[in-house]
């Protein structure tokens, strides 16, 4: 038979719990494995954030990136959720998506007040990545955000954009909003399909 | 203690336990969507995870909780009660495709340069009462041509204690065994009574049977040079951190080029950017890159 007897593993045995020296060193390390180690073991340290958003900005292994990434939405602060916010800006779209994503993933309280601002920045992309990330984000300011959004945005790519996250977000009283969009830019065919879509949604037709 | 099963049709009418009419509807709603049937007797079955589900989203009243069902735009929650409708359904070669995809390419793949006698690791994680390991191994001993040209391991895994050591045991009823051929029954298993059937002592040895979170770091990095690791229908009971958490650390488990197998409804592209997933005739599978 070809099958045979596995060492035996022990999952209440700490593995690699003798293993000493600082985490944030290791971030430097040559070896990609080594700085995934790093940012694993970072993942509970406020006082990483700093070196791990250094880091991020360097860091072109997409393993070790994701496990940056992963660590800054594991701590979860104010400050964390502020490292992440300057690379919605990179040109690197894999970056972009990572932070787009791990902004989602903390908690709506710290997220927004990081996330907000960006809705006033003068780069049309930056707002439209507000918008879609404030669409996910559970917080009560979200319908007040992004009506704002559709009442004074000049790009109707960031005024379509808060328009899809107000109907993911599936809340009725979104519509009125929605259609407001109508008044503002009423030449526009996608805008009155994307108000038409809105009223099907919000009325289960 | 008497069961909420023991009752007629309940007056609380808008909370779990599910009062008759809410039960039908209930069913109704899941047979539409999901093609799952429950009778009258398995209406404690479904009451119970309908309250922990309702529990779980800060829901309190049955009504309201349907609508999240039906009207909820990612099906997510739909997803999540049909996983604890179906978790205890689990029998041997179940998903078969994927055993399928295994012996018909994936470890083809893993082994290609590597010498005779090397070690090859495939790892069940959530192997709860032992089906999908045992159906592993013997689809290897039956399906997988150079089967006698490496020295496999297998690993098994779960966070319930309980589960583990009925998987260690090997005792299995009829239902269990409904998809495996008789032939492979009469092979594998020895007959215990009308009712039940023990795998064989060496399939049994052949196995390691651990407990462990896949949720802790420490207990994790006990795994290193899997080549295909099974999480299938796991994984949907944690939350996005959480999965993506669990993505990594599978990441590090493998070895380079190794695979992931996932339960059919679920995608590791919605949960982690670190893996390639690979389609192959009888299924995808999330590969780990070679650098």
């Amino acid at each position: 038979m070809a099958l045979v007897k596995a060492r035996k593993i022990d999952g209440a045995k700490p593995a690699g719990a003798a293993e000493g020296g600082d985490p944030l060193a290791w971030l430097e390390d040559a070896d990609p494995a080594r700085r995934r180690q790093a940012a694993h073991a970072l993942g509970d340290r406020p006082d990483a954030v700093p070196a791990l958003s250094a880091r991020l900005t360097r860091e072109e292994d997409p393993s070790v990136r994701e496990t940056l990434l992963t660590a800054l939405v594991r701590i979860g602060t104010a400050a964390a959720a502020a490292a992440l916010v300057p690379h919605l800006a990179s040109e690197d779209v894999g970056l972009r998506n990572g932070v787009i994503e791990s902004l989602q993933q903390m908690p709506a309280a710290v997220a927004m007040p990081e996330v907000a601002p960006l809705l006033t920045a003068a780069d049309s992309d930056l707002r439209i990545f507000a918008a879609q990330l404030i669409g996910k984000l559970p917080h009560p300011d979200r319908l007040d955000l992004l009506a704002g959004v559709i009442d004074r945005d000049p790009h109707v790519n960031v005024c379509l954009s808060a328009v899809e996250a107000l109907m993911e977000g599936g809340d009725p009283a979104a519509l009125p909003v929605v259609e407001r969009l109508s008044g503002r830019f009423p030449d526009d065919p996608f805008v009155a399909f994307s108000v038409d879509a809105a009223r099907r949604l919000f009325s289960g037709a | 203690m008497s069961l909420p099963s023991d009752k007629g049709p309940s007056d609380k009418g808008d909370t779990a336990g599910l009062s008759a009419a809410d039960y039908d509807a209930f069913c109704r709603f899941l047979r539409e969507r999901t093609g799952l049937s429950f009778t009258e007797a398995k209406r404690y079955f479904v009451d119970r995870r309908v309250s922990e589900r309702m529990a779980a989203v800060g829901v309190e009243h049955v009504r309201q909780y349907l609508n999240l069902l039906r009207f909820q735009a990612s099906g997510e929650e739909l997803q999540l009660l049909v996983n604890r409708m179906t978790v205890n359904e689990t029998y041997f070669f179940r998903e078969l495709y994927q055993l399928d995809c295994l012996v018909n390419a994936a470890l083809d793949e893993v082994v290609r340069g590597r010498p005779p006698g090397s070690r090859v690791r495939i790892w069940s994680a959530g192997c709860a009462t032992g089906e999908e390991p045992y159906s592993i191994a013997i689809t290897l001993l039956e399906r997988w041509s150079r089967v006698d040209e490496f020295e496999i391991e297998l690993y098994a895994s779960d966070i319930d204690s309980q589960v583990l050591a009925r998987a260690r045991e090997g005792i299995y009823e009829q239902r269990s065994l409904q998809a495996m051929p008789r032939d492979l029954v009469a092979k594998y298993f020895t007959r215990l009574d009308d009712q039940s059937w023990q795998i064989m002592e060496e399939l049994r040895d052949s196995i390691d049977f651990s407990l462990v979170n896949i949720a802790d770091p420490q207990q994790m990095e006990n795994f290193r040079g899997m080549d295909v690791i099974f999480c299938r229908n796991l994984l949907i009971y944690f939350d996005d951190l959480g999965r993506r958490e669990a993505a990594s650390m599978f990441y590090d488990a493998l070895s380079p080029n190794g695979f992931i197998c996932l339960g059919h409804s679920e995608s590791m592209s919605r949960m982690s950017s670190l893996f390639v997933p690979r389609r192959f005739p009888d299924a995808i599978l999330y590969q780990k890159p070679q650098s």
